[in-house]
């Protein structure tokens, strides 16, 4: 292992070359631009190619392109380009063309913040285009070493759902510098438990069956074998129609290949379940550094305190909010999203709160007194929007 | 001509589904022509398209690789696939006037600023015709349709000292024609030089709209006086009055005059790997 400290936008960086990622278009924006200038510098090293977009909407349907041509494509970028990856987005996920986004969530809505941590795009992130009809792997970076992790996880889930996948991280991810180990070798880096897929070439003739099998082998063109993919609805062969009965089994196919195999998809951390804790702290990214810290030091005064952290964001992990209890949902945004999925999943008979902030984070004290209070079923303070029963 | 579409055409598609008389069949055709006069083969052509009537009835028809992008974004997909193919394959891009002068026009004026190696062949019906009928940036000024019903007033880009080829041109696209569907085999011959080019090419196809066009700008259904009208106002002269007239030709061509984006990227690459560092091109 390589030792080094560096930024989380490095991490992936290191992560994307790592699982062969040979594209990558972006246009500039803070936090994500040092990905950009880090891909600029890396990729003409390994052979692959950087390019800058006209704005985000190209950048996600060059990587689109390249990807249909057989490349590893990737783009990152913040709330802003994110927002114009809608086009894009859709007709990766309809052609079920393999590509990675990374969002360095920063505040919102529009420009917002720029140099400050968010978390506003959990449910665009998860309809990142209209229409509906399919489903969305995001996965979400807590820390630099995570987000190497979860950046080639991204290209090796990409590969086998064929899928646009999206790294959902923050501005402390991305910019906060960490240690952070690298593999060296192939070794190391199986024994992180990582692995990649090289891009598969569909034989054709029926690019898109009805089945919801994965590893299937995406659709590329330039190898004569008939290929055909596009924003239409298509036939088994890839043809357009509108014949609803090839829709619902398109519909049913980007569904239910992911809803059908969420064991390769699933993920999270949890902190003191096993004793059922009266009290449970949920949060992603990097709020759930502190949560951990809170839950930590509460269990160490013997509070009946444990902690969620979802690592795999989408599709949403009903299954880690069965336990009847008093949740306190923590996030980067005063409006609450995470939370309405605790609260949409959770056992009958439970409490949820949302803790909600923007640009900084809570501190573990102010966790620690919320913890407090709620262990005593006295209603949380309310200091302007900060805690609010949901 | 049914041989052509035999040997190209997806026989699924063949006969297309464009409105009975539309002129989009013959400029569908021009395209095969060219590339069977240049003796490509199915394998040797990635065809892409855009929204639209051309785009919709012109999707998976080849029966070699074919993709469709979304409104007006083709061009900045066929720039990540550019780099992804062989050189040698060339990229033909079937599209309306809508996608490729408006919704995407950014996209297509830095794909002409790149050079990348794409031939770009615009379908021009003169406005928003899938949708019903409704003035576009080629609509002739005064021209009636659903969205214009006291005639079109909005400064269109080929009239009023505008031309839509020439800001191309400035982008530093490498080939550019125009004609109308309507001018026998010129256009094939411009098709032709379009796709030998190894950089951008555009070529505008103007063709006659029957059903929306016709019936509504032009006031009849009737093929041959729409024909008549298209032919009246066509001049082979490139500068001939483009207020009144469609005026044809090869407006630009420069050809191999500049690096090749998808080639020059390679070379770049090439030699930041050999350590070269500043990654000049040689």
């Amino acid at each position: 292992m390589k030792r080094t400290f560096d930024t989380g936008n490095a991490a992936i960086t290191e992560a994307a070359i790592r699982a062969g990622c040979n594209l990558f278009a972006g246009y500039p924006i803070t936090p994500a631009t040092e990905i950009a200038e880090n891909m600029s510098r890396r990729l003409p090293q390994v052979g692959g190619y950087y390019l800058q977009a006209e704005d985000e909407n190209a950048a996600l349907h060059i990587c689109n392109g390249g990807s249909i041509g057989g490349l590893k494509a990737m783009t990152a970028t913040s709330g802003p380009g994110f927002i114009l990856f809608a086009d894009a987005f859709g007709w990766a996920v309809s052609s079920e063309v393999p590509v990675v986004i990374v969002n360095s969530q920063r505040v919102g809505p529009v420009s917002g913040i720029t140099g400050a941590p968010g978390q506003g795009e959990f449910y665009l992130s998860r309809y990142l285009t209209h229409g509906g009809n399919f489903e969305t792997i995001v996965l979400a970076p807590s820390s630099v070493q995570e987000a190497y992790r979860l950046t080639v996880r991204a290209f090796y889930l990409a590969e086998r759902f064929r899928t646009p996948v999206i790294v959902l991280a923050d501005q402390m991810v991305t910019d906060g510098w960490e240690t952070l180990e690298l593999p060296e070798t192939d070794a190391e880096f199986l024994a992180m438990g990582l692995e990649v897929v090289p891009r598969r070439i569909h034989p054709g003739p029926e690019f898109y069956p009805a089945t919801d099998d994965i590893d299937v082998p995406p659709v590329v063109l330039g190898h004569n074998t008939g290929a055909a993919c596009s924003d239409w609805t298509p036939t088994d062969r890839g043809h357009d129609t509108e014949d609803i009965t090839w829709q619902h089994k398109h519909a049913w196919r980007l569904i239910h290949k992911i809803l059908n195999h969420r064991d390769l998809i699933d993920e999270a951390d949890q902190w003191y379940l096993d004793d059922d804790p009266e009290v449970i702290l949920v949060a992603y990214g990097t709020p759930s550094r502190v949560v951990q810290n809170a839950v930590n030091a509460a269990r160490r005064d013997g509070l009946s305190v444990g902690g969620i952290r979802p690592i795999s964001l989408w599709p949403f992990q009903d299954h880690l909010f069965k336990r009847r209890a008093i949740y306190l949902v923590v996030e980067l945004n005063w409006d609450g999203q995470l939370v309405r999925e605790v609260q949409r999943a959770a056992a009958d008979g439970s409490q949820v709160h949302f803790w909600g902030r923007c640009g900084e984070l809570p501190t573990s004290a102010e966790l620690l007194e919320d913890i407090t209070t709620l262990l005593k079923h006295e209603p949380l303070a309310r200091d302007g929007w900060r805690t609010e029963k949901w | 001509m049914s041989d052509l579409l035999e040997k190209y055409v997806r026989p699924e598609k063949n006969p297309g589904t464009a409105c009975k008389g539309c002129g989009l069949r013959l400029a569908h055709r021009k395209v095969l022509e060219a590339i069977d006069e240049l003796g490509l083969a199915q394998g040797d052509v990635v065809w892409g398209t855009g929204i639209g009537c051309s785009g919709r009835q012109t999707f998976v028809t080849w029966k070699g690789d074919t993709f469709a992008g979304t409104h007006g974004r083709v061009y900045a997909m066929a720039t990540g696939l550019r780099l992804a193919l062989p050189p040698e394959k060339r990229l033909i891009l079937t599209v309306g006037d809508g996608d490729a002068f408006t919704i995407g026009f950014l996209h297509l004026l830095n794909a002409a600023r790149r050079n990348v190696d794409m031939t770009v062949v615009v379908f021009d019906n003169l406005g928003y015709q899938s949708t019903g009928g409704q003035y576009g940036v080629t609509t002739p000024l005064g021209s009636k349709t659903d969205s214009s019903p006291y005639g079109a007033w909005e400064p269109n880009w080929t009239q009023g000292g505008f031309d839509v080829l020439r800001i191309l041109k400035e982008s530093g696209a490498t080939f550019l024609a125009r004609h109308t569907v309507l001018q026998g085999h010129e256009p094939v011959e411009s098709l032709k030089k379009a796709i030998q080019n190894r950089g951008f090419s555009v070529v505008q196809l103007i063709y006659p709209c029957v059903t929306h066009y016709g019936v509504q700008a032009l006031g009849t259904r009737d093929l041959a006086k729409i024909y008549d009208w298209f032919r009246e106002r066509t001049a082979d002269d490139l500068s001939a009055d483009a207020n009144t007239h469609f005026t044809t030709g090869i407006t630009h061509d420069a050809s191999g005059s500049r690096v090749e984006f998808a080639a020059g990227l390679r070379q770049f690459v090439a030699s930041v790997q050999k350590g070269v560092g500043n990654g000049e091109t040689d």
